[in-house]
């Protein structure tokens, strides 16, 4: 057999739905950050804890974070969506297009978000405990309390430690986006899916395929350069540890 | 530790969730290789207003042309207009399509988040246990899909033996493969699984498969547009129909519309819609 040839009429194709895929890209967009942002804010806490709590709490959050590990995206997004009360709510639309059910969104935003805490909780945890313990101690030793220790000595650096981490994390959880078609939220690889789904569109299967993969490099590639930046510019200066 | 009840909250979530896991993977059980326990988790949900509401949900998964597929955003397919014409004449009011994937239609139903599923889904005895179905409304035999003017031109499944053979998963022609691999006709090592056909005739025409097991109409369209042909036809005795909740009782209604829309000429016009193309 030859190759596939890519055919000229197939890209015209994808032109004329570049607005369909855009709506797709956007929900993947939105999907990614609001599940990072709920991973951080579970994420963080949860590391923190699992470096300085103590007794029950700190078994609670680890047992939780290995359960959240342990357990495949898409069992979890199931999970989320069929095993918790989340109402429909209402339809958000965009041009008259419709993009998602929220409660859909919110069932996908909880299965990533959580995932992506427990995950991110780790990276945080390995951060933190990078940090020498001689500094928190120097800490302790001119005044500052536990709380405040965290706060002013620990926490700044570890934030900076987790910035190869988390490029990581973001990166993984912008691909398992796509996993939220299970649950019927069409994002970037569903719309895709649904274009050469089409009857007489299936030889427009490797080219729309091409442009999405092209689309994820590039929202892969343009968050880790930003994210590298961030990293230059709140670089402790000085030493090279 | 500012978020102390914060975490709690979330650790009890996910407890919650974790309780659940039971009760729904009950649910994902419904399809593939036969061993559904059948607990059906009695969704009987006691809010009462079930009888008020004129309104009938439909969903589909779409991605399976002719009968449910997406086109300039919009859904369409047979099973789509099916559907709409016949809870119309039931005497229901349509509601928003909701569009997933095949494994979820039947949680989605059970979950009330759909009331009608119309997905060229096939009446089989372990979702019967679960969904209730309408009267069936189209036959789902299956076809057999090869390279066009090849030289594997098979003419019985007999001729399958030793050959690698593709279908997507969950579908009719899965379950006919399986049962060649349990007759021993095919190898089991030799059976290809896919997410959707596309993909199954994409392979088919690189020659990574011998041939694909797909059902007749969504066949048809393919030989019209790649280079494949169906080689032969197998007769499963198996037909699609509408799902339904089993505590439902506006399937009634439903049914009889359903045999309106057969009798007085609808469905043939969509057959010929969708299905009757000629022989470029």
């Amino acid at each position: 057999m030859d190759p596939v040839p890519l055919q000229s009429a197939d890209w015209q194709f994808i032109f004329d739905n570049a607005e369909y895929l855009l709506f797709g890209t956007v929900v993947t967009i939105l999907l990614t950050l609001s599940s990072l942002t709920l991973g951080f804010l579970a994420g963080f806490p949860a590391g923190a804890i699992e470096v300085y709590g103590s007794g029950w709490l700190r078994d609670l959050v680890s047992t939780v974070g290995v359960l959240l590990r342990g357990t495949p995206i898409v069992v979890l997004i199931f999970l989320f969506h069929f095993g918790l009360p989340i109402p429909r709510l209402w339809t958000v639309e965009v041009l008259d297009q419709e993009l998602f059910q929220l409660g859909v969104f919110v069932s996908a935003t909880l299965a990533l978000g959580l995932r992506s805490g427990a995950y991110q909780a780790q990276v945080f945890r390995g951060a933190i405990q990078s940090i020498g313990e001689g500094q928190m101690e120097a800490a302790r030793s001119v005044g500052l309390s536990k709380l405040q220790a965290i706060r002013h000595i620990v926490f700044p650096q570890a934030i900076r430690r987790s910035v190869p981490g988390f490029q990581n994390e973001f990166t993984i959880v912008l691909k398992d986006t796509s996993v939220a078609f299970a649950i019927g939220l069409a994002e970037l690889l569903t719309r895709a899916e649904n274009l050469y789904l089409q009857p007489g569109r299936d030889t427009a299967a490797v080219e729309v395929i091409l442009a999405i993969s092209a689309i994820y490099f590039v929202l892969t590639f343009a968050t880790n350069r930003a994210l590298d930046h961030l990293e230059d510019v709140y670089a402790v200066p000085g030493g090279t540890e | 530790m500012t978020s102390e009840s914060d975490m709690n909250r979330r650790a009890y979530l996910a407890t919650v969730g974790a309780a659940g896991v039971t009760g729904v993977a009950g649910c994902l059980g419904g399809n593939g290789d036969g061993d559904g326990t059948g607990n059906g988790n009695g969704n009987e949900s006691g809010n009462g207003d079930g009888d008020g509401t004129e309104v009938i949900v439909p969903g589909t998964a779409s991605g399976f042309p002719p009968f449910e597929y997406t086109e300039n955003g919009e859904l369409v397919g047979f099973d789509i207009e099916l559907a709409e014409e016949v809870i119309t004449r039931a005497g229901y009011e349509v509601g928003d399509w909701v569009d997933i994937e095949f494994e979820s239609l039947t949680p989605s139903l059970l979950n009330e988040e759909l009331d009608l599923v119309a997905a060229a889904m096939t009446i089989n005895e372990e979702r019967a246990q679960q969904i209730a179905f309408t009267d069936p409304y189209y036959e789902a035999n299956q076809a057999v899909l090869v390279p066009s003017g090849g030289d594997f031109q098979p003419e019985a499944e007999s001729d399958l033996e030793g050959r690698v053979v593709g279908a997507q998963s969950s579908t009719t022609g899965e379950d006919e493969v399986d049962r060649l691999i349990e007759e021993g006709v095919v190898d089991e090592g030799d059976y290809r699984q896919y997410d959707n056909y596309t993909l199954a005739v994409q392979d088919l025409e690189n020659g990574n498969v011998d041939a694909i097991v797909i059902d007749i109409p969504v066949a048809n369209n393919f030989s019209d547009s790649r280079d494949v042909e169906v080689a032969f036809t197998i007769e499963t005795g198996e037909e699609y129909g509408l799902g339904m909740r089993q505590d439902d009782d506006r399937i009634q209604d439903v049914n009889d519309a359903l045999a309106e829309v057969q009798e007085d000429g609808t469905y043939e016009e969509l057959v010929s819609k969708y299905f009757d193309q000629s022989d470029e």
